[in-house]
């Protein structure tokens, strides 16, 4: 069980880091960190990013079940 | 004030903004205190209670990750991997002509310049969380606890620790890009003050116990003397007139108005801190690498005791010096007087007095020269701050990120000001009065 969830967790880690990387990068750089400019992100987000939104939040919520899965059996277990 | 803060929350959208934005804040403080798996969690507290809380080789990882960094938990990394994979990328846009090019490129070049900053910040997420799991293993991590924080320690465990730590950085980038998006403010640096604020409480709590109501209650209303000055100069700018000239494009008149060209004295922001820390925090870790042939008199000695410690003068001299050099390398980065006055000319203004063109970017230049002294004076002693406290305390201070002053300071307030004069404009589209006046 316990290595099952592992496994679980290595794969949902690595798409999480894929489809983070997959997203359109906006207000990144240190540019307009700290008093910069107000960049203003007019364009509004397309069917893509709403369905990689999407993926990503249920990704996540694989990764985050599994991390308190393992956390749960090493209470029990140890 | 507190009209504005009803108004701000009367209007939906702003509303939604807000509460998106609190609501990702909460995710992520939730999400520092989730243990990595594998990670003993009554253990890994064990050992934090014994060690001090802000001290140690990880004092500024540990500043900006609100503490989470020794906890091993899954959000340990912080957002520092996507500020250093930012600098380290503005820095190369200097060096590298390539990404020179795609800077001056506008909107889709920047966007470029993002993405590298992406896969730079999971590369470095990855050199981090091994390098800490590695730490953690050796008990340097905690140095002198007796129980392990990771009790199981074969290769399969804690390669799951750090694909997970740097799944967690990767998520967190993406909760400061959703901030940027849908909530308010510049989501990376609202993550940054999410993280220094959280680690308020404890620190408070600390002085409190361990000197006193008397010196707690001064160094309270010291903080915000500080914070109130550190506004009063984030605010601060030299107003040069610029006169525009009166044009005629097709019937309509265009220009003809008089107006101003603001100059901040701290142009430069918080970076130059940011900068001088990271850099001053390598010797710091040449040191930890290598440890246990530091004996009296070798250079790791010197290093340790002229350098490293926060409280001795070198140490601080050194920073002051850095972040002047820094806020001088910044300034000259982001501002190009040559430029502006390019710029100015095209639309046929110019500064009352002087000459269009070359006079007017040297006469720039020298106002910008002037005036990011007192910038990088203050920067440089308020960041020193803390290290004086220390000095005056005498050797073996602990709270070397005291919370009331120095770069916390700094971060807190140029953030809380960006994101209320971002909250402002938005009211402003809908003619509520403001915070600010």
């Amino acid at each position: 069980m316990n290595l099952f969830l592992q496994i679980l967790l290595i794969v949902a880690s690595l798409l999480l880091i894929l489809l983070v990387l997959l997203h359109r990068g906006r207000g990144g750089g240190l540019s307009s960190l700290f008093g910069g400019g107000m960049q203003s992100s007019l364009s509004g987000s397309s069917v893509v990013e709403k369905n990689l939104d999407r993926i990503t939040l249920f990704v996540s919520a694989v990764w985050i079940i599994s991390i308190i899965g393992i956390g749960l059996l090493t209470k029990l277990g140890g | 004030m507190l009209g504005a803060f009803r108004s701000a929350l009367a209007t939906p959208d702003l509303r939604r903004k807000i509460l998106f934005t609190l609501g990702i804040m909460a995710l992520y403080r939730l999400g520092s205190h989730v243990p990595s798996p594998g990670v003993n969690f009554a253990n890994v507290q064990q050992c934090v209670s014994q060690q001090d809380q802000s001290g140690g080789i990880y004092g500024l990882i540990s500043l900006f990750s609100g503490g989470a960094l020794l906890q091993l938990s899954v959000f340990s990394l912080g957002i520092l991997p996507y500020i250093t994979a930012s600098i380290i990328i503005q820095l190369l846009t200097v060096v590298i002509p390539r990404f020179e090019q795609l800077k001056k490129e506008g909107q889709s070049g920047q966007n470029k310049l993002t993405q590298y900053t992406r896969y730079l910040t999971v590369a470095l997420a990855i050199l981090q969380s091994t390098g800490i799991v590695a730490l953690a293993v050796r008990g340097q991590l905690f140095q002198g606890c007796a129980v392990q924080p990771i009790p199981n320690q074969d290769v399969f465990t804690l390669a799951v620790i750090v694909i997970t730590m740097t799944a967690g950085t990767a998520m967190i980038m993406w909760f400061g890009e959703l901030i940027t998006e849908r909530g308010i403010g510049n989501g990376m640096s609202i993550l940054m003050f999410t993280s220094i604020a959280a680690r308020i409480p404890t620190e408070g709590q600390n002085i409190l116990s361990n000197s006193g109501g008397l010196v707690f209650a001064v160094i309270c209303v010291l903080g915000l003397l500080i914070i109130g000055f550190v506004i009063f100069l984030e605010q601060a700018q030299r107003r040069i007139p610029v006169q525009y000239a009166k044009r005629m494009i097709g019937r309509r008149m265009y220009g003809g108005t008089s107006t101003y060209l603001p100059l901040k004295v701290n142009q430069a922001g918080v970076i130059p801190v940011i900068f001088a820390s990271s850099l001053l925090y390598l010797p710091q870790l040449i040191i930890s690498l290598t440890q246990g042939s530091a004996v009296d008199g070798s250079w790791q000695q010197f290093v340790q005791t002229y350098i490293v410690d926060p409280s001795s003068y070198g140490h601080i001299a050194l920073y002051f010096a850095l972040i002047i050099f820094f806020t001088y390398f910044y300034v000259a980065i982001t501002f190009n007087p040559d430029e502006r006055a390019d710029e100015m000319r095209k639309f046929g203004g110019f500064i009352p007095g002087i000459r269009p063109g070359r006079p007017t970017a040297e006469y720039l230049s020298f106002v910008l020269n002037r005036i990011t002294l007192p910038g990088s004076l203050y920067l440089g002693l308020i960041a020193v701050l803390p290290s004086f406290f220390l000095s005056i305390t005498g050797p073996g201070g602990q709270n070397n990120n005291f919370p009331f002053g120095g770069t916390a300071v700094l971060i807190m307030v140029g953030v809380g000001l960006d994101t209320i004069k971002q909250i402002e404009s938005q009211l402003m589209q809908r003619n509520y009065e403001g915070f600010l006046r």
